[in-house]
């Protein structure tokens, strides 16, 4: 039993490895074939970037950075999903609303997340308030497609499942628990993982531009080694931002809507 | 009052206190102005308590409208309809399953919402699985069923809602023939052994023969009704025995006529 399960996992994650592994091949075959920058720079290889990881963990600064901005994305993402379910009720309950919230969001949606930074940076982290401006800056960027998926989700509802929930007498809070929100609860779903890339884009952008010496996180890693010209660290930062937006798809994500999916039939089992 | 009933062959006069479902004179437009369409014109209809009616007529004469306006799920524009008891329980063409549940969950959904406590519910459940044929796929997910399980399933919802008035709007209609016949045998049962009241609205002339104690012929643009039969045929019925197949013959011969004068009296 302990073996299967242990071979299950093995099978499900040789294809990442795999692709990890072309992308770092790649990587390194630049590198051997002397890609330089138009400026005589030499590109750092995979090699740099994981000693790099490394020798941050060494001095002590990676866990703590990878810690704290776990912890916004953890907390701001939380919240996003709180106002994005609610601006999504509100937009699905009431038509007005529809009608002009709609579309609002469809252009918060697609407004890059660091249009946000200035105004959060001047109005929220003047005073050292660096936390608000950048759970501001998370909640902005990701509300928006939570809600939408919300919205979606609830257009795509099979008209047939209302006259079921009507002809069975469903009402008030029945109505939706059994019906409505069961059904709309992959397309939930899918907007909760588009809203968390979108989160973890905004921390991102947060991170790197308002900056905050005292909380450093990943973000923060990879300004300093802009600062710094040191590409070595820039790569460990984002080979690190990468590694952290790829783990909480495949743990939390990918397990949630799969097993959605299957028990409704809707991928093979 | 009961014009439709003007061309009834049979006897069965049914007074109007005693009908157990009573529709009089009901009409519906959809849209309005030049644009309206009238899909159902001055229908009245009265059901016994018990009593097995099917509706039968071709795609657009309004049948499966009649059954919604009876449902409750639309409003009629004119007319009245009335129901001695409360809210029927519907089975669609499609099964309507929730796919997030099992079957089990599935057929008592109707009972959770209305609050029945969960031994009378378990109880309850299990007989009309057994009734069904369905006791043993009690934990499988609609999507591991067969056509004719989801029927059946949808079959045992409707039963779980405790209405005496089952509606029925062509639930055999995707079905195979086999299973079809399968399931007329089994709704035969069921109905016999629970005392329902059925509406069952279908497009199949033998389907209705084989099933109705009444067949209600309606014709379409508008939709009315055209004549109603008594069918008097001994059940359980074969689908192709003599009598079914005589009284089928008849009605399509009927239906034909009424597609040709567009259901003009």
């Amino acid at each position: 039993m302990e073996r299967n399960r242990f071979q299950r996992i093995l099978s499900a994650a040789w294809p990442r490895f795999l692709a990890v592994g072309i992308l770092l091949g790649i990587w390194q075959l630049l590198v051997v074939i002397g890609v330089q920058s138009p400026g005589q720079e030499p590109l750092p290889g995979p090699g740099d970037a994981i000693g790099e990881i490394g020798y941050l963990a060494h001095i002590g600064v990676l866990f703590p950075a990878l810690f704290q901005t776990l912890e916004r994305a953890a907390v701001g993402y939380v919240l996003a999903l709180v106002l994005g379910t609610l601006v999504g009720l509100a937009v699905v309950r009431v038509p007005v609303l529809r009608a002009g919230i709609g579309s609002l969001l469809a252009g918060l949606q697609s407004l890059p997340s660091v249009v946000w930074v200035p105004i959060a940076a001047v109005f929220l982290a003047i005073g050292g308030q660096v936390e608000y401006a950048v759970y501001f800056v998370v909640i902005m960027g990701a509300f928006p497609s939570i809600a939408m998926g919300l919205m979606s989700a609830y257009d795509n509802v099979p008209p047939l499942t209302f006259s079921l929930a009507r002809s069975m007498g469903a009402r008030g809070p029945g109505y939706y628990r059994h019906f409505i929100f069961s059904a709309a609860l992959p397309g939930y779903v899918a907007g909760m993982k588009q809203g968390w890339a979108f989160s973890w884009r905004s921390l991102m952008a947060a991170e790197l531009i308002i900056g905050s010496t005292a909380n450093a996180g990943l973000g923060q890693i990879l300004d300093n080694g802009r600062s710094l010209t040191d590409l070595p660290e820039i790569l460990a930062a984002m080979l690190m931002i990468l590694i952290v937006g790829i783990a909480v798809n495949d743990v939390i994500f990918a397990p949630m809507e799969r097993g959605l999916l299957r028990r409704r039939g809707l991928v093979p089992a | 009052m009961n014009v439709a009933f003007a061309r009834r062959p049979a006897v069965l006069t049914v007074e109007a206190d005693d009908a157990f479902v009573t529709l009089d004179g009901v009409t519906k437009v959809f849209g309005n102005g030049k644009r309206s369409t009238t899909a159902l014109e001055n229908v009245s209809l009265e059901l016994n308590q018990g009593e097995f009616v099917c509706i039968l007529g071709a795609s657009g004469c309004g049948k499966s409208t009649l059954l919604s306006l009876i449902a409750g799920l639309d409003k009629v524009t004119s007319g009245t309809i009335h129901i001695a008891d409360g809210r029927p329980a519907v089975m669609f063409q499609e099964p309507a399953l929730l796919p997030w549940l099992t079957v089990r969950r599935n057929v008592e959904l109707p009972m959770r919402i209305h609050g029945t406590d969960t031994d009378a519910r378990n109880q309850r459940v299990n007989h009309l699985l057994s009734m069904v044929g369905l006791i043993d796929f009690a934990d499988h997910r609609p999507h591991q069923l067969s056509g004719g399980m989801r029927q059946r399933c949808a079959l045992a919802r409707a039963l779980a809602q405790e209405s005496e008035l089952l509606l029925m709007d062509e639930p055999f209609a995707a079905l195979d023939a086999l299973t079809r016949d399968q399931l007329h045998d089994d709704l035969n049962r069921i109905w016999q052994e629970t005392g329902k009241t059925i509406i069952f609205v279908t497009h199949n002339v033998r389907e209705a023969v084989r099933l109705g104690d009444r067949v209600v012929l309606m014709t379409p643009r508008p939709g009315r009704v055209a004549q109603m039969w008594d069918v008097e045929i001994t059940r359980p019925r074969e689908l192709d025995s003599f009598e079914v197949s005589g009284l089928a013959h008849e009605i399509t011969m009927r239906l034909r006529a009424g597609a040709v004068s567009n259901g003009a009296e």
